[in-house]
């Protein structure tokens, strides 16, 4: 299926220059692609210029500093799976990115590519949240982080707006010690888009030996990634002992799965329960160095 | 039978390194230079209307369009079996998808840019988009002039309904065989609709010349019988047979989807409307998805009357089969279905009538597995469910019902020879039947699964296969088939069967795939047939070359006929132990006398096979008295499932298939069959699915949410077992099995579920949601 | 407007003029006349199209010809050995790795750049690399057992020769 529109494609070779293209109407922003090919395809966007960013090297990093991990605009998830900071410092980023589509996909994808698709299915989406990640945005007027919540806004809609770019991600770093764990349900092994998702974090707290802070989210299950703050609350209060039983009756409070051709709404709400608690399993277990490897199969 | 030198060996495929290099080419890959054409094709957005008006005038004005095509340049009915449908919709469209207009232009962008301008203005009526719907009293007619459609005899259908054929099947006496049960057993299963998933979708490019020949290349199964129907359709065109030629460059699948005549008749309509220059029809997968044929839907309906002892008395199956809206080539499908929708078992008192139904879905059609892949998942599950009733084992229950050679047939004829019994013995100790397993995992249950398959071809009485075999100067030869390779290994077969006869190795024999200018006629490649028709056509061309090599060798060098053979590609006597004339000193140039003549010739070996036995005659009432199937391919396959209780998600350990293929040509081939079949059929019970939401639109037209497998999703082992009971006219013995190792995948997986939960699926797919939900609900 | 682009395929220094809405499938199919990367999908779902850019597997129907300047492409077409198969190609042509060999081109590729990057892989990470490329025909298990055949992981194997 041939593209019909036609365009023209610019790259620029600094981010000054990039911002000025994109500050043209209707230009579009092109990293990966691996989206905005599709929608070229079905016409669904029908841009005038097309700015490819892939020149501009200051996109392309993966940095530890000021206790976050910030990573480009251009950080391709394949990058992301092969990071030795992201293994070391947040290895369920990594977990997550090998969710994702496959190789060849991942090859070219980007993760910010990926939170700027904002569908409802994206992988992404709960880390981003649960952990209070900031989106990096740059325009002819000057820059702005947008918390993660707060970046999703509707199905396909975000907070970024015309002339925009998102430059990276910033995702603060847990203090003390910490595990996570990401689990997605697809109809089958093989790639495919999330059915529902469910991300967990743990982290020791300053506050002693016992006490711990959680951090969860779904996806898949609402418009947007939700974050599950009385799940969050619960567990906190909850100490050591984890009462799974009260703690699934919070789930359908937290979620607002539909039924589509993907799965029904029963199964979502079903099985996130069954992952909320495979995967606050998971994140202890690797917490105490007794559990999962990062990318074994859970489900 | 032992002291075969080719056949039964794993013969290197000789069509290897042209698919492994990127050398072989499909019809995609096929260059027709700068004056080449571009069809889009603007489809129905609605399951059922009345096109009232179709405006073309902006399409045309783009720079670049060539022509813009409707109904109205073809208004003939054709098809495969019955003339139900047409090359463009004509008043009328009755599928979401089917083709209205075509644009041709220049390139396939401005082709596409047009097609968006081209208006067509509907009236929408109520679509019919169930079985349910579509057979009850007052039902919109989706064919009003059912009752003029010109079919094949053996199609029964019923003017002014919904009913496009009815076939009807009476053995003995059923009312009789429930009477004498014990127990009558009765349930329902469903099935829906499936997508082939060649990965190459369909394609197509038709060149009209100006001395008026129609040539057309195509990914296709069927050649010669796309020909005849170009023919057919364009009859009023003036073409004839020999006007029209097929070329089948390499096939990237075909799984029946590439069988009988779909969107290929556009691109042969087409090219008549611009004579000289060729135009190309290419489907995306979107298209691939609703407009070629799909597997079509059913609802089974079946009683089963048995003893206490767990002998069968007797079965009634009624199967409603949603066929689409148009059945020219699904109508079979019904067809063989029925004749064979027992199983097989030896039931004294049948009663089956298998019904093919109109609705406003896309048109059924072939898919491997030709119905029996969907009536097997009813029946072979509730089968179980009766031999537990009785508290009978399920393999037993098999054991003692199980067809036998000799066993009277359906229709009244007899049983083929057949191993059925050993291969239920043989699956069963493979997989350890009757130990049970517990999971290491308490989350997890394990369960195993059994069933029984059989198919036999589904093809007309006259269906015949024809094969040229030609000797080139250095003893090589090339031999002229029109099956097609569709990916099964049917080259390297043919090769071996010909090297058998003649003494030449395989790698020094080349078969292609056809041009039906220069290739002998073939009926089609489906009904796992060829092996076994196309085989003999093979077998006996290289019998008649052989012949006319000892003749010649006889008589101008004066040894006796009857001493002479061929081994190592020499002719050797049995009289003259030093005696050894290579081949290739004389398959072309003949062998000099010593006056300096020359005897003999250019070799050149000529077979045809016909299945002299088969005949479509019966009574249609009854379907007694004719012998429409040529033979069964029996098997037995049985599965290990590890089932999570939470997930529903399905682990496969072990699954074993055997069958009894008559006698195994390639063994590394058909151990390829079983694991490529059986891993498409497992996909069907698990997780694929054509969804249509309420107004017959197809929800999942692409492999985002029509998921087939990946290599994720194998079985972690698959054990092929072959059993040989030699088909008597079989090439060497053999017989058909391309389509049985995919046919048992779905009950299998259905009876292991109930052996590890207890619960009991009716419908498919069996997804992990369908599970754990089914789990919860319990 | 067409626009020039420069860049190595299969080993040679090509320069094309492609407009920057044809995708890289598209020019090399119809453009250059390398035909072995197919069309399967035309939204990265098959893996049918899949080539190299700079020794990594890309969907070449998701990827612009214009993006390729500067680039290395690879395509089935070089990973020919001086016109002999490579290890891998030989390994599938003995396990019969392929049956109607559409997704053949992708999936050698898909599997040149795993053994690339991992030289002993395990079944399951074979299983996880190929995943993307898709095939109707093998059910898959002889292709797995190539490219662990290519790794020296299973013994060659033998061809299935029952008495």
């Amino acid at each position: 299926m041939p593209i019909t529109h036609s365009f023209d494609y610019q790259k620029p070779g600094s981010l000054r220059e990039a911002l000025a293209l994109l500050a043209r109407k209707s230009a579009v922003a092109l990293a990966g692609g691996t989206d905005l090919i599709g929608h070229l395809k079905e016409g669904l966007v029908s841009p005038e210029l097309l700015v490819d960013l892939k020149g501009l090297k200051e996109l392309k990093k993966i940095e530890h500093r000021g206790g976050a991990l910030h990573i480009g605009a251009l950080v391709t998830f394949a990058e992301v799976i092969d990071s030795k900071v992201i293994g070391k410092k947040l290895p369920v980023l990594a977990e997550i990115a090998r969710k994702v589509a496959s190789v060849g996909i991942r090859n070219r994808a980007t993760l910010v590519g990926n939170l700027c698709s904002a569908v409802p299915c994206l992988d992404t989406g709960p880390i981003l949240v649960a952990m209070d990640a900031l989106v990096l945005v740059k325009g002819k007027r000057g820059s702005r982080k947008i918390p993660a919540e707060k970046w999703f806004i509707a199905p396909r809609k975000t907070a970024r707006k015309p002339g925009e770019l998102v430059t990276g991600i910033s995702i603060p770093l847990p203090r003390g010690k910490a595990a996570a764990c990401y689990l997605k349900l697809g109809r089958y092994r093989g790639e495919d888009l999330a059915q529902a998702s469910v991300f967990v974090s743990i982290e020791q707290s300053s506050r002693g030996a016992k006490a711990r802070n959680f951090r969860v989210a779904f996806g898949s299950v609402g418009p947007v990634p939700c974050r599950a703050r009385k799940i969050e609350k619960a567990l906190a209060a909850g100490g050591a002992l984890i009462d799974m039983v009260a703690l699934k009756k919070l789930v359908p409070a937290e979620i607002s799965p539909i039924t589509d051709i993907r799965a029904s709404k029963e199964y979502r709400l079903h099985m996130c329960q069954v992952m909320l608690e495979r995967a606050l399993a998971a994140a202890d277990g690797r917490l105490n160095g007794t559990g999962p490897a990062y990318g074994a199969s859970l489900l | 039978m032992s002291g075969h030198k080719f056949i039964g060996k794993s013969v290197v495929r000789v069509d290897g390194k042209a698919k492994l290099t990127g050398a072989a080419a499909f019809v995609d890959d096929l260059e027709f230079g700068p004056g080449l054409l571009h069809a889009v094709i603007i489809e129905s957005p609605h399951a059922y209307a009345k096109i009232r008006k179709i405006d073309f005038a902006k399409a045309l004005d783009v720079e670049g369009v060539v022509k813009v095509v409707t109904g109205k340049e073809f208004p003939y009915r054709f098809g495969l079996y019955m003339h139900d449908r047409y090359v463009f919709a004509q008043d009328h469209v009755r599928f979401v998808g089917e083709q209205v207009a075509a644009v041709i232009a220049r390139t396939p962008a401005v082709a596409k840019k047009a097609a968006g301008l081209v208006k067509v203005e509907y009236e929408v009526l109520k679509p019919v988009l169930d079985v349910e719907t579509a057979l009850k009293e007052d039902a919109r007619l989706i064919h009003p002039e059912l009752g003029n459609y010109h079919h094949v005899p053996w199609f029964f259908p019923k003017k002014d309904t919904n009913i496009a054929h009815f076939r009807k099947v009476r053995k003995g006496d059923a009312e009789q065989g429930f009477r004498e049960a014990d127990h009558v057993f009765e349930d329902t299963y469903t099935v829906p609709r499936y997508a082939h998933c060649s990965i190459e979708t369909h394609g197509a490019i038709g060149l009209f010349d100006h001395s008026r020949r129609l040539t057309v290349w195509a990914a296709s199964q069927s050649p010669h019988t796309q020909r005849h129907l170009f023919a057919e359709a364009l009859a009023p065109l003036g073409l004839k047979h020999k006007d029209i030629r097929v070329i089948a460059p390499s096939v990237g699948g075909g799984f029946g989807g590439k069988a009988g005549v779909s969107m290929e008749i556009l691109a042969a309509a087409l090219a008549t409307t611009v004579q000289g220059s060729p135009v190309k029809v290419h489907w995306t997968r979107e298209q691939e998805f609703y407009n070629t044929y799909q597997r079509q839907g059913v609802v089974a309906k079946m009683r089963v009357g048995v003893k206490n002892d767990g002998t069968i008395t007797a079965l009634e199956q009624k199967l409603y089969w949603d066929a689409g809206a148009y059945v020219e080539y699904g109508a079979n499908v019904v067809n063989a279905a029925g004749l064979s929708a027992s199983g097989p078992y030896r039931i004294p008192n049948v009663h089956i009538d298998s019904v093919c139904v109109y609705t406003n879905l896309p048109p059924g059609g072939p898919y491997r597995g030709f119905g029996y892949s969907e009536f097997l998942f009813g029946l072979e599950s509730h089968f179980n469910e009766v031999a537990k009733k009785l508290g009978i084992d399920p393999v037993e229950f098999r054991r003692k019902n199980a067809i036998c050679t000799g066993d009277v047939l359906n229709y009244g004829g007899k049983m083929n020879p057949s191993g059925l019994l050993e291969c239920i013995d043989k699956v069963a100790r493979e997989i350890d039947w009757g130990k049970k397993r517990v999971s290491a995992d308490p989350r997890k249950a394990i369960g195993k699964g059994f069933a029984l398959f059989w198919k036999a071809p589904a093809m007309p009485p006259n269906a015949s296969s024809t094969a040229f075999l030609k000797f080139n100067e250095d003893g090589s030869l090339n031999i002229l088939v029109s099956a097609m390779e569709i990916g099964q290994g049917f080259l390297t077969v043919m090769a071996q069967i010909a090297a058998e006869v003649l003494s030449v190795p395989p790698e020094k024999i080349r078969v292609e795939t056809p041009d039906t200018d220069r290739n002998p006629y073939e009926w089609q490649t489906v009904a796992s047939h060829i092996t076994w028709g196309t085989g003999n056509a093979v077998k006996k061309a290289a019998i008649d070359a052989r012949e006319q090599i000892l003749d010649i060798v006889s008589s101008a060098l004066g040894q006796p006929r009857e001493s002479l053979y061929l081994d190592d590609e020499q002719v050797r006597s049995r009289s003259d132990a030093g005696f050894a004339l290579p081949l290739r000193d004389f398959v072309i140039n003949g062998i000099m006398m010593k006056d300096g003549t020359f005897r003999g010739g250019p070799i050149i070996g000529r077979g045809m096979f016909m299945p002299e036995f088969a005949s479509a005659l019966s009574d249609p009432e009854t379907s007694q008295g004719g012998k429409p199937n040529v033979h069964y391919t029996v098997g037995a396959s049985a599965i290990e499932i590890e089932v999570d209780r939470e997930t529903g998600k399905i682990t496969i350990p072990k699954v074993v298939l055997g069958v009894d293929c008559g006698k195994v040509l390639n063994p590394d081939l058909l151990k390829g069959q079983v694991t490529g079949g059986m891993v498409q059929g497992l996909a069907t019970v698990l997780y694929e699915d054509m969804r249509f939401d309420e107004k017959g639109r197809l929800l999942n037209p692409n492999f985002t949410d029509y998921k087939i497998p990946t290599a994720l999703d194998t079985p972690e082992e698959i054990v092929s077992i072959f059993v040989e009971h030699e088909q008597p006219d079989g090439p060497f013995g053999a017989r058909g099995v391309g389509e049985h190792t995919m046919i048992p995948a779905a009950p299998i997986i259905a009876n292991a579920i109930e052996d590890a939960l207890g619960i009991r699926i009716r419908s498919m797919p069996i997804t992990a949601e369908k599970i754990a939900l089914a789990i919860k609900d319990s | 407007m067409k626009k020039r682009i420069r860049f190595v395929l299969n080993g040679e220094k090509r320069a094309i003029d492609v407009a920057p809405q044809e995708t890289l499938l598209e020019a090399l199919r119809d453009g250059l006349g390398v035909k072995s990367p197919k069309c399967g999908c035309d939204r990265g779902d098959c893996g049918t199209c899949t080539v190299m850019i700079d020794g990594r597997t890309v969907r070449s129907c998701l990827v612009l010809g214009v993006e390729v300047d500067g680039a290395v492409v690879t395509t089935l077409e070089g990973v020919m050995e001086n016109g002999e198969l490579s290890p891998l190609q030989q390994a599938f042509l003995d396990r019969n790795a392929f049956q109607c060999g559409f997704c053949a081109p992708g999936m050698i590729m898909s599997a040149t750049e795993l053994l690339a990057r991992n030289e002993q892989p395990t079944r399951e990470e074979v299983q996880e690399g190929l995943a993307g490329n898709l095939c109707r025909c093998t059910g898959y298990s002889p292709i797995i057992d190539a490219v662990l055949e290519t790794a020296g992981v299973v013994p060659k194997g033998g061809r299935d020769e029952r008495p």
